[in-house]
């Protein structure tokens, strides 16, 4: 079994067993689709489509206009209603495009299976193959997939890691993936590996997975060209930090402020392979995802697979709707995910999780006791209460100068505050206003 | 389907482990309750009265406080001002008057802690706060001593005691220090002599010490870096005059070092947060608890060396962690 150091990191309540046995089922298409044009890290995609136009499956509706940006492609036929301003989960505001969707047309549209010579892969045509089918790293991040695959040319890869760790608790939308879809999954890794020739290629899975553990093995033996590791990686958050994993898997330490290919290592999350798989053997974009909705609130927890722009109502309501219990509606993990004000926002390439939380007790910050709690967890080896104590006193040059942007946010300070301190958000509040600022 | 009051928006993250700050509190207390009994045992039922005073006092001195700025009283129920009495009577002579518990108690809380703000906020352990202002304002009743009852028959006897001891109830500390006697180490063990009400039974402070080492709430490294300095600070000179100076053993078995390990240096508040300052704190505690053991003008130190302690505190803590990759990018 692989770990990080020994230090940092922490064990919270996984609920895990609410959705990991569910099969993945599709969400029915809804009579409408919501589609954000900014569902991944950078500029949003500008509009190409308006009023009235007709769409099919697979279209681009929305061009990257910069490097570091995604297209957005429709998962579905129709007609286009309007292109709206509405909040993202978060508050920024961003275009959505609206969609009458068209479910006779939708359903007759086909994907047309396709050779691909190995031989010919390369990393221009892996770069190319990303962006045009618009891919993001779905474990969160949502960094274009081309630009993580276009390392400097000074860099030599050797290295490749399969995020398979899924430490947030609730979540199981990537284990399910990994249980039903490995061949696919390894189908993606390998096209990356044909494009740079790794000499190890590391499928990272925590031990609370053992099914797709087992599944990863029995497909592993039809790829026999690929020096395939199957690992179990401790259950322990956040294991699937892209850096911690670097260290769990490798030993290999990514320099602070630094990217991973500095060390020669490329990582990927499971349903990013399997969108990669699918662009390039169906000439599939990707318009879809797996989603875990969960919690206590919500009546029949489900893995669903479904098309990017779903208002998340539409999921609710598959799920059988959510109790009075209900306080709290996250997309995401319960760690990193976002609360939401209501269920106005859409399903997103990065979305790996809608919860319904039922927790009442929402206790209010109490005085720093010094217990050090928050130094222990965290994996980056911060110190999070002088972090939050800077951002609270004003302080923001301090607090960069006590490294505030080695912080991923990962939460497990403010997990671990016996003070109910809310560390992340001041650290947040401190990036935002050096960001703004230009401190 | 639907919600009146509104969802929830705080920010992540959306789970919380188990930890609170009066669920170390109370902890801290429960894990004092061997202590509380033998007090009991060995000194008497008028300890427990002593305790009641002391936690009424501070309970009442906290409420007064908060109450005066205009803060909510609640405060108090977070269990940190009941951990203040009960370590503060635990160090008092058995035969102290209730009075000068009342007195100390409420010093304690207000000098020790209030006035810089409540928990969280104090600078000095409030215990040690409350005996340094009662041992500068009635030094007498601070250094009077009695014996235990003998409770535990299987031990071996104390050693003889001489007239002035015998009439002053000398500790073993001082006895070691200015009579050159030494009280065999296993009665220390079981704190069966004259010293404190609850600082000295190095057994029951072990069974409630551990369990809190265990649970992460006492940092274990500077509970060793502070034992073991002491150890090989008094060693040091033991080989040197074994003579003058008395065996390090019974320098961690006598007066308060086993207390202070588990229950004084381990206070949140007033003491570093990382492993290395944990480290730095426990050794520096220790070399100043030798030094005025060994050298200086009263027979135990352990008070003094960690009031200082705590004001090196907010520098050690200065020193940042290395953060991960920090190596790597230079």
């Amino acid at each position: 079994m692989l770990t990080f150091s020994r230090r940092g990191g922490v064990h919270p309540a996984y609920h895990k067993e609410l959705a990991s046995g569910l099969p993945i089922e599709p969400c029915p298409l809804p009579k409408r689709l919501e589609i954000p044009l900014s569902q991944h890290l950078g500029v949003p995609a500008a509009p190409l489509v308006s009023r009235g136009d007709e769409v099919s499956p697979g279209d681009v509706i929305a061009e990257a206009p910069k490097l570091i940006s995604a297209h957005v492609h429709t998962p579905a036929a129709g007609k286009v209603r309007s292109v709206v301003q509405k909040p993202l989960p978060g508050g920024r505001m961003c275009d959505y495009v609206q969609i009458d969707v068209d479910e006779e047309r939708t359903a007759a549209h086909e994907w047309s299976a396709r050779e691909v010579d190995l031989a010919q892969v390369d990393p221009q045509w892996l770069a190319r193959t990303s962006r045009e089918a618009g891919i993001v790293g779905m474990g969160g991040a949502t960094f274009p997939t081309d630009v993580k695959l276009s390392p400097p040319p000074t860099a030599k890869l050797d290295v490749f890691i399969l995020n398979g760790a899924e430490c947030e608790p609730y979540l199981t939308c990537d284990h399910r993936m990994m249980v039903e879809h490995a061949r696919e999954i390894l189908q993606g890794i390998e096209l990356v590996h044909a494009a740079f020739g790794f000499s190890r290629v590391i499928v990272g899975i925590e031990e609370n997975k053992p099914e797709a553990l087992e599944a990863f093995r029995r497909e592993a033996k039809s790829f026999a060209g690929m020096p395939l590791e199957i690992a179990a990686l401790e259950t322990r958050y956040p294991q699937g930090a892209e850096k911690v994993l670097i260290e769990s898997t490798t030993k290999r330490v990514v320099p602070a402020g630094k990217l991973p290919f500095e060390v020669g290592v490329v990582a990927a999350n499971v349903q990013t392979m399997y969108a990669l798989q699918q662009a390039a053997y169906l000439g599939k974009p990707l318009g879809e995802r797996v989603v875990t909705v969960s919690g206590a609130g919500i009546a029949t927890p489900k893995n669903l697979r479904v098309p990017v722009g779903t208002p998340i109502a539409e999921l609710a309501e598959h799920c059988g709707g959510f109790s009075e219990q209900t306080t709290k509606i996250v997309m995401g993990g319960p760690m990193t995910g976002i609360a939401l004000p209501s269920l106005d926002y859409s399903i997103t390439k990065g979305a790996g999780g809608l919860l319904f939380l039922t927790q009442h007790d929402y206790p209010d910050e109490s005085p720093c006791i010094k217990c050090g709690s928050c130094v222990d967890v965290c994996p980056m080896r911060l110190m999070p209460l002088k972090l939050a104590a800077f951002a609270k006193a004003g302080k923001f040059e301090e607090a960069k100068a006590t490294n505030l942007a080695d912080c991923f946010e990962c939460g497990c300070c403010a997990w671990a505050c016996p003070a109910n301190i809310k560390i992340v958000s001041w650290i947040k509040y401190a990036k935002n206003y050096i960001r703004v600022k230009g401190i | 389907m639907s919600n009146t009051e509104g969802f929830v928006l705080q920010a992540a993250p959306h789970a919380h482990g188990r930890a609170s700050v009066p669920r170390i509190m109370h902890a801290v207390n429960i894990s004092l309750l061997p202590v509380i009994v033998i007090s009991v045992l060995y000194y008497g039922l008028h300890v427990l009265g002593l305790y009641a005073i002391g936690i009424a006092t501070c309970l009442a001195t906290e409420a007064l406080v908060k109450v005066a700025r205009g803060r909510s009283w609640r405060s108090i129920l977070d269990g940190s001002a009941v951990v203040t009495a009960l370590l503060f009577v635990m160090v008092l002579p058995p035969s102290i008057s209730p009075l000068l518990v009342v007195i100390g108690s409420a010093a304690a809380i207000f000098f020790g802690k209030e006035v810089f703000g409540g928990i969280g906020h104090n600078v000095f352990n409030p215990a040690l706060v409350g005996r340094a202002f009662i041992a500068a304002a009635y030094p007498v009743q601070i250094t009077t001593w009695t014996a235990a009852r003998e409770v535990f028959g299987f031990l071996p006897p104390p050693r003889t005691l001489s007239v002035v001891e015998a009439a002053t109830g000398a500790t073993p500390l001082a006895a070691a220090r200015f009579e050159g006697t030494t009280e065999p180490l296993i009665r220390l063990f079981f704190g069966q002599t004259a010293g404190s009400i609850g600082a000295t039974s190095v057994l029951f402070i072990l069974i409630g010490g551990l369990a809190l080492t265990a649970m992460g709430i006492v940092r274990w490294r500077m509970v060793v870096s502070f034992l073991g300095t002491v150890f090989v600070g008094t060693g040091i000179f033991w080989l040197i005059d074994p003579g003058t100076y008395a065996n390090p053993v019974f320098h961690l078995l006598a007066g308060g070092v086993m207390f202070a390990a588990f229950y004084m240096i381990t206070d949140m508040v007033t003491t570093p947060y990382t492993n290395t300052g944990t480290v730095i704190f426990g050794a520096g505690a220790g070399l100043l608890t030798v030094i005025i053991r060994l050298f200086g003008g009263f027979p135990e130190g352990v008070m003094y060396a960690i009031l200082l302690m705590n004001a090196a505190t907010p520098i050690i803590n200065r020193m940042n962690n290395r953060v991960f990759g920090a190596e790597a990018a230079s």
